[in-house]
């Protein structure tokens, strides 16, 4: 048996396990939970469930491994990305980058455990994200220039008079497209990860069956490369989901910082 | 069908094509930052989030190209 047919067959059972397909549904409506938000539930759940059980047994002098671990984590927020980037009155928006980071971190290290989904890997839930980032760092913006002075703020001070509607203009369009890219990046990178992942699995397993119904045992050999690709690319995948959390958060605190800075 | 799958094909052409500059652009960018820590290791903190800022502009461009993929 061809294993390349076999792998042609089967690649569209592994696409259409990435379809959102609804866990429960309200009659036909159309309306009900797909598996990634119920994937998103038990990822903030989880998030709830380790801050809260930390938060409760603070004290002075961390005396446990999983209270350290979380202290860590919060003070990498606070002091690389908070204190770092924002700079001065950073305190107020520690809460929603440590939001942030943690439920994205969690998100992508449970679609890293087989049989789960990453419910980052949905755009609607990375756009969800992007948009509360994205409300928050203009509030902020508003709320320190004004309403007049932020939409003045948005092109650089000290450039020549006729410049500054068409360097204006151009800021805007990052300004606006920010919301886009910080969505598709995280869900590109967690979607076009996993799909890698499975493509993978999916051609180790094809040159593996070949083998078991008589083919030539040179497709075993084939089958333990795809093996150790697959091996290489969860390890890579590992670091992905960590520095996809890190550069969401981070961005976003740079976001704020451009918009509340006086410049 | 034909017409369909060459204008499918295309698409991803294109994308390609869109990844080459951004591509070029985190390579520049990573250069900078590897060589900047090398010299100076105690400021690689900072040179990182700069890079990491930096990466996502240029990226910013292979997003849209991914997008405009999809969409078109």
């Amino acid at each position: 048996m061809d294993p390349l047919a076999l792998v042609n067959e089967l690649v569209g059972h592994l696409q259409a396990s990435f379809d959102p397909a609804f866990v429960f549904e309200f009659g036909d409506s159309g309306i009900g939970m797909t598996q990634y938000v119920l994937w998103m539930f038990i990822a903030l759940a989880i998030t709830l469930i380790i801050v809260l059980v930390a938060g409760r047994r603070l004290t002075v002098v961390p005396n446990s491994k999983f209270i350290n671990m979380v202290e860590y984590g919060y003070q990498f927020v606070r002091k690389d990305m908070g204190e770092g980037v924002i700079g001065h009155g950073y305190k107020k928006h520690v809460p929603l980058l440590a939001t942030l980071f943690f439920f994205i971190l969690i998100s992508n290290v449970i679609g890293l455990i087989p049989g789960c989904k990453t419910p980052t890997g949905a755009l609607s839930i990375t756009w969800a994200l992007s948009v509360v980032s994205f409300v928050y760092f203009n509030y902020w913006g508003i709320k320190t220039h004004g309403g007049w002075g932020y939409i003045k703020s948005i092109a650089p001070s000290g450039l020549p008079a006729p410049m500054v509607p068409i360097i204006w203009f151009f800021e805007f369009v990052s300004l606006v497209i920010r919301v886009l890219t910080l969505a598709v990046r995280l869900y590109g990178n967690m979607f076009a990860g996993h799909m890698a992942l499975g493509i993978f699995a999916l051609m180790a397993s094809c040159f593996l069956t070949s083998v078991i119904n008589g083919a030539t045992v040179l497709f075993g050999g084939i089958s333990l490369v795809w093996l150790i690709f697959l091996v290489a690319m969860y390890a890579l995948e590992c670091l992905v989901a960590f520095l996809q959390a890190y550069v969401f958060t981070i961005l976003s605190a740079v976001y704020i910082q451009l918009a509340t800075s006086s410049h | 069908m034909e017409t369909i799958f060459i204008i499918n094909a295309l698409k991803l052409v294109g994308y390609g094509c869109a990844a080459i500059g951004p591509g070029i652009g985190i390579g520049i960018a990573c250069h900078g930052c590897c060589t900047g820590s090398a010299r100076q290791p105690e400021l690689a903190g900072r040179l990182f989030t700069n890079f990491i800022i930096a990466a996502a502009l240029a990226e910013a461009l292979a997003l849209l190209g991914f997008v405009l993929a999809f969409i078109l």
